[in-house]
């Protein structure tokens, strides 16, 4: 456990790479997205309600996505720490498994921090009417559009889910270098192809979209969980291996 | 009491190449040990493995008493100084920070000396730094650290000869302070050869010559002189190695030459040069005798 | 220090090749006993101070050190160090006396006779040399 802390310490020897440039882009793409917001008017449309026809906002066109480029950042954070980080702590005498296990620790401390951080600000968004310009930058359809609570829930799992899967990548690259990482991922797409030849051979399309749609956001949550859990024991099994 | 470094019967086979063949080593608490070889001896995959960051084909590595991988309480107990360590995107002051939390003996008064001793500027990112610079911060890595066993595999990359010698003598001084088991991979061994106490030689991945650095000196002797002189003065002593030149001609004598020797040699108007420990191992390391030649120069 | 005190700083760096490190560091405090330099009763280089000076290991200095200690021209003081033993300038003599004669006296017969030169002539050779070089009284020991 003492050791998990001091690899904590060790990423945070020098804070604000991990801690403050998610957030410093971020803030870029909101401020970019916010501008483009105030100079281009929503679009309107017209709804006969009981007090006659009225103006409402198209809702659809409100949503930017740009939140996700804090997601991205996670994952980009997930591969350098083993990309960049990995060798020196080898020399200080930790082992694999306890750099892996502290490194995924403090991941998910800070998808924990981070994720309240987004729901607070999803929360300010609500109230400031998209921040006085109908911009829903903190909300997402259906993911995350629920209470504050499942907000953070759901965010923090993502965004430890990528940091995860960043870590992996990043360990099977420093294995197998760039020839691996190709392997990596036309592994992943040939899983997906594969699953998906099967509910078509299957003709399980109707069922597997009943699932989908049936699915909570809770749900979505929790197969989150599940996903990055076997993205956690993937890495772990890759590490034991990998030398510097 | 156990041995800080066991090695037995290690090999190292990767795809292509056998790096290192059986190669069975005991290091004594607190000496200081030479290890030496040429270039792609298999120096740096021994170390490795001693340091738990590649793993054995085949042999038994004991560290303290046990094997060096994924062990972290053996690990801490090591310092292992590269000479192509990645660093992470830092500044040189947190490399340090980051190796007080990890080394349980290591000292901040001691680094700091040795930053001003190499002129390493504490605020520059490492990346930044130039070839000698990144060995240098190795080196005070290495020495802070006080770690029971320090391995250094040629620290001195980009280090000129005057940083060199800042080494050598603030590794002595520290040493002589606070003993410690200390093996050091180096080609440049004629430097280094009044630290070391033992000697341990590698070729080809094997281990072709163990002794204590004492007894290798006087060992062998080059012999030159006129051609007839040194046939007579060489016979019936073990050589390696002829060279002529016209009528005169080079031979190494192995085995010790006493003083009745020597006078002989000098009445026959011969010329007497104990082999370095440099020309020896080259030697040892089953160099052709040209090079001989020209390293005793 | 010591050392330097000795007037012997330049001789004393650079150890040779030819001979085990621990020898010559051995033989080059007995030369400083012999010499006077390093007077009975005064405190030798530490193995420290050695190693530092010399460049070499501690554990070789030490060897030396201990190599004069078993012959009993040292002695050690518990906590203090080791210092020159009483006796110790004397017995380096009478072994260099003993030496003499193979080092010096021997070789200088062999050459002669390779040149022709019978012992009558070698004799004047040696007594016009003692006139033309000045040969320092025996400094106070009798051995």
């Amino acid at each position: 456990m003492r050791t998990w802390r001091d690899v904590a310490r060790y990423h945070l020897v020098m804070p604000w790479a991990i801690l403050l440039i998610p957030w410093a882009i971020l803030a870029v793409s909101f401020i970019v997205n916010l501008v483009i917001f105030s100079l281009a008017p929503v679009g309107h449309h017209e709804v006969l309600t009981s007090q006659g026809l009225v103006q409402v906002a198209n809702a659809a066109h409100n949503y930017t996505g740009g939140v996700a480029s804090i997601y991205i950042l996670f994952f980009a954070i997930g591969t350098s720490i083993v990309g960049r980080s990995l060798p020196f702590a080898l020399t200080l005498g930790v082992s694999r498994r306890s750099y892996y296990a502290g490194s995924a620790a403090l991941g998910v401390a800070l998808a924990v921090a981070d994720g309240l951080a987004l729901a607070a600000l999803q929360a300010i968004e609500r109230s400031t009417d998209g921040w006085g310009a109908q911009m829903h930058f903190f909300q997402v359809p259906y993911v995350l559009a629920g209470p504050w609570y499942l907000t953070w829930l759901t965010s923090s799992v993502a965004l430890a889910l990528l940091f995860v899967y960043g870590m992996w990548f990043g360990i099977v690259y420093r294995r197998w270098n760039l020839v691996g990482a190709a392997a990596f991922t036309a592994a992943q797409l040939a899983v997906v192809l594969a699953a998906v030849l099967l509910v078509a051979s299957a003709n399980a399309w109707s069922s597997v979209g009943h699932f989908f749609t049936g699915l909570t956001a809770a749900g979505l949550t929790g197969l989150l969980a599940g996903m990055a859990a076997l993205l956690l024991a993937g890495g772990h099994a890759t590490i034991r291996r990998a030398t510097v | 009491m156990t041995p800080p470094i066991s090695v037995t019967g290690l090999t190292r086979r990767y795809r292509d190449h056998l790096a290192l063949d059986q190669v069975s080593l005991e290091v004594e608490a607190g000496s200081i040990v030479g290890l030496l070889g040429r270039n792609g001896a298999g120096k740096t995959t021994l170390l490795r493995i001693l340091a738990g960051q590649e793993f054995p084909s085949a042999g038994s590595v004991l560290v303290h008493g046990e094997p060096p991988v994924e062990n972290e309480a053996v690990l801490r107990r090591m310092v292992f100084v590269r000479e192509d360590q990645i660093y992470p995107d830092v500044r040189v002051r947190h490399v340090l920070r980051a190796a007080s939390w990890f080394y349980p003996h290591w000292s901040a008064e001691l680094a700091d000396a040795l930053l001003a001793d190499f002129d390493l500027p504490p605020n520059r990112a490492v990346k930044k730094l130039s070839r000698g610079m990144r060995s240098a911060l190795g080196i005070v890595i290495g020495l802070a650290a006080r770690a029971e066993v320090t391995m250094f595999d040629e620290p001195y990359a980009g280090l000129d000869a005057v940083a060199r010698q800042i080494f050598y003598d603030r590794l002595l001084a520290d040493y002589a302070e606070h003993p410690r088991t200390i093996l050091l991979s180096t080609h440049l061994i004629d430097e280094a050869a009044g630290l070391l106490e033992r000697v341990v030689v590698i070729d080809r991945g094997r281990i072709v010559l163990t002794a204590d650095a004492d007894d290798l000196r006087g060992v062998a002797t080059a012999v030159s002189g006129p051609v007839l002189a040194v046939d007579e003065f060489t016979a019936g002593h073990a050589v390696w190695g002829r060279r002529r030149l016209a009528g005169q001609a080079s031979v190494v004598v192995v085995g010790p030459l006493d003083q009745a020797d020597q006078l002989r040699a000098s009445s026959l108007h011969l010329d007497l040069a104990p082999l370095s420990l440099q020309q020896l191992v080259v030697q040892a390391a089953g160099q052709p005798a040209d090079t001989l030649e020209r390293t005793s120069a | 220090m010591l050392l330097k005190e000795a007037g012997l700083v330049r001789e004393m760096a650079g150890l040779d090749e030819g001979t085990p490190l621990f020898a010559q560091i051995a033989e080059r405090l007995a030369e400083e006993i012999a010499d006077g330099g390093l007077a009975e009763g005064e405190r030798v280089p530490s193995m420290n101070e050695l190693a530092a000076f010399y460049r070499i290991n501690p554990a070789t200095a030490a060897k030396g050190i201990n190599l004069l200690a078993d012959d009993g021209l040292l002695e050690k003081r518990r906590g203090i160090g080791m210092f020159v033993a009483s006796g110790a300038r004397r017995r380096l003599l009478a072994q260099r006396r003993e030496r003499f004669a193979a080092q010096y006296v021997e070789p200088l017969i062999t050459e002669a006779a390779r040149l022709g030169i019978d012992t009558d002539e070698l004799v004047t050779l040696v007594r016009e040399s003692s006139q033309a070089i000045p040969v320092p009284a025996p400094g106070g020991v009798t051995v």
